[in-house]
């Protein structure tokens, strides 16, 4: 190693390293307090303990809770993929120049307060019946996912080469077929990587569940948050982890599956 | 199997425009039963769309495309039963060899093992036997164009459509796969639009070729034809080497036409059927290499400077100065050597010259 010299580029890491820090500090905070023994919130815990794990798993209320929002994003999973790939499919085919409109027009809920989405949510599932339901606060949480599954799916659709569906179709396949066996295979991807966003997003989502969620849909980010609001117990921290950790493991799951496709069409190259 | 029915296929006023770019004149044109023909040109001249309008991947503005005896301007690609081949050979990338070839056939509900029985004969006939449960990206460019081949062909398609098929292959292997389809095409005649911005390899390969520029076929003939009778200097630049010279035409009359080359005194003579200008006035006068001889008379001949000579081989290519400064080449089996400087004259019998329009000197 050559002699320590202060450059803009050491600089640049150093920040680089305080935002990164900065960013996953939290997780360093709640993880260890959810396995503290003590009753309280201490960091770094003093003794450890799982049996706050205990308690969240034989709470109803929790548990109660966690199958809401899986039920929820499961959900919101499958409503967003199916439109959001259906509007990529659609964005691709219109003219080059008339494209951002449409694709603004979906991203506009990322725009628009989630306040003011929430309140309108409120009286509109309030006056359909979908108040306190999974199916109602999946459809608002669609709102907030279907960017993310046209953005994805979009990438994957320009990478994709066009005569390929062409040479599908003049091989004398129906456009249907030509989708299943030759489109679907080739953006995969990109719904696996906007169907993962959506269900984190869901599930981690709090201003929408709170408004529509109601008592009898219940999530765990909403439960989590009437919980503090009494007091921050360690099972709070244990809610957390796990909504941590559905979110860190679908994401590992989708690296390494991107990871093995790159790595077997690279092999042969 | 060798029952099959040929198809022609037609074209009756076909044009197309991309808002006001006109990327095909109304174009008419019969293509033969069994024919290979050859759609040449630079990109840009319309090639592409032409094919893609016989696909059915575009839709013509105005005309109709008869295939056989049936019009097939609005149907669908996949009720043509055309076999395509691209130039980026559009293999399906999550599928095996064999699953490519087999699409066609599946979709056409062959199944079992009538399925495979045609899948592994495709495969044998374009020399990859054997492969099929490789995947595509463990082949070779080449490989992989055989296989978007036999992918084509294996649902014995009434057209084959192949766009610019060898282009990303390297120099060698095009070559290879050159012959390999002209094998295929003559074991089996086929009706085959192919689509090439190589001359040489629409030469080679094709019945007739159409050369396109601007939208519209400019010459359509068999590779001789072309190359002996052009109809202008820039089919004639296009296809092989040329000596072209500015020419007045002076007048036409009993079956050949007299004209005068700048630079030079004496008129000239060219059979009538050698004229693809002749109203008098500025032309031009085309004699290939091979068909200038040196001369040791003045008869119809002209007096130029040599400039170099270069040994090709079984070859010898001598490169000229004419009297008004242009520069031509003689090509000979056994030139007499001539050195740097040398003023001699050259020769040719007027059925081996060519009258062409003046104009498209350089521009294409």
């Amino acid at each position: 190693m050559k002699r320590y010299k202060p450059t803009p580029q050491a600089a640049a890491q150093i920040f680089g390293a305080a935002v990164l820090a900065f960013l996953v500090m939290p997780i360093f905070a709640v993880v260890p307090a959810s396995v503290n023994e003590a009753s309280f919130i201490k960091i770094p815990p003093e003794t450890l303990s799982l049996k706050w794990y205990g308690a969240f798993l034989e709470d109803r209320g929790w548990m109660i809770a966690l199958f809401n929002s899986l039920r929820v994003a499961l959900l919101t999973t499958a409503i967003a993929l199916f439109i959001g790939t259906l509007a990529a499919l659609g964005v691709e085919r219109l003219p080059k120049r008339a494209r951002p409109f449409v694709i603004g027009a979906v991203l506009s809920p990322l725009i628009v307060p989630v306040i003011m989405i929430s309140i309108a949510l409120y009286y509109v599932t309030r006056s359909i019946g979908l108040y306190g339901t999974v199916p109602g606060l999946a459809l608002g949480h669609a709102l907030l996912c279907v960017p993310f599954v046209l953005l994805n799916v979009s990438v994957s659709l320009q990478r994709l080469d066009p005569n390929l569906a062409r040479a599908a179709s003049g091989l004398g396949a129906r456009p249907t077929y030509v989708f299943r066996t030759v489109t679907l295979p080739a953006i995969w991807p990109g719904l696996a990587s906007g169907g993962v966003f959506a269900f984190v997003l869901s599930f981690d989502e709090v201003v929408i569940s709170l408004f529509i969620a109601g008592y009898s849909a219940k999530t765990l980010p909403v439960k989590l948050w009437e919980q503090i609001r009494v007091e921050f117990t360690p099972v709070a921290a244990v809610a957390s982890t796990v909504i941590l950790a559905f979110t860190v493991l679908l994401f590992i799951a989708t690296r390494m599956s991107a990871r093995k496709r790159t790595a077997s069409s690279e092999r042969s190259q | 199997m060798d029952a099959r029915q040929l198809h022609g296929v037609r074209f009756d006023k076909v044009s197309k425009s991309f808002g006001e770019v006109k990327a095909l004149q109304p174009l008419d044109l019969e293509i033969k039963p069994g024919e290979f023909l050859t759609l040449l040109g630079p990109s840009g001249s319309g090639k592409t769309t032409l094919l893609n309008i016989v696909a059915g991947f575009l839709d013509p503005n105005t005309g109709r495309l008869i295939v056989g005896d049936k019009d097939v301007t609005a149907l669908p690609p996949r009720l043509r039963n055309i076999g395509m081949v691209f130039q980026n050979y559009a293999l399906f990338p999550h599928m095996t060899v064999a699953e490519n070839v087999a699409y066609g056939l599946k979709v056409r509900n062959v199944r079992g093992p009538a399925l495979k029985s045609r899948v592994d004969e495709a495969l044998e006939m374009v020399q990859l036997g054997g492969y099929g449960d490789r995947g595509i990206d463990q082949l070779s460019g080449g490989q992989q164009q055989r296989v978007a081949l036999a992918r084509a062909m294996v649902i014995e398609p009434d057209l084959l459509l192949m766009d610019e098929p060898l282009g990303a292959l390297d120099r060698q292997l095009r070559k290879q796969v050159q012959l390999e389809i002209r094998r295929l095409h003559a074991k089996a005649p086929r009706t085959t639009i192919y689509v090439t911005h190589d001359q040489e390899e629409a030469l080679v390969m094709s019945d007739r070729v159409a050369i396109m520029r601007h939208g519209e076929i400019i010459q359509i003939g068999t590779p001789a034809e072309l190359y002996k009778k052009p109809n202008s200097a820039y089919i004639a630049r296009f296809l092989g080497e040329s000596n072209l010279l500015p020419a007045t035409i002076l007048h036409s009359g009993n079956g050949e036409t007299s004209y005068r080359i700048r630079g030079y005194e004496g008129n000239f003579t060219v059979p009538a059927a050698n004229c693809a200008e002749n109203e008098p006035g500025e032309a031009q006068i085309l004699v290939r290499p091979e068909a200038l001889k040196i001369s040791q008379t003045d008869e119809n001949s002209l007096r130029v400077v040599v400039e170099e000579a270069v040994y090709l081989g079984e070859l010898t290519a001598t490169k000229v100065r004419f009297a008004d400064g242009q520069e031509g080449w003689l090509r000979a089996m056994n030139s007499p050597a001539h050195s740097v400087g040398d003023v001699v004259r050259v020769t040719w019998s007027p059925e081996d010259s060519r009258l062409l329009p003046k104009g498209d000197q350089a521009d294409n």
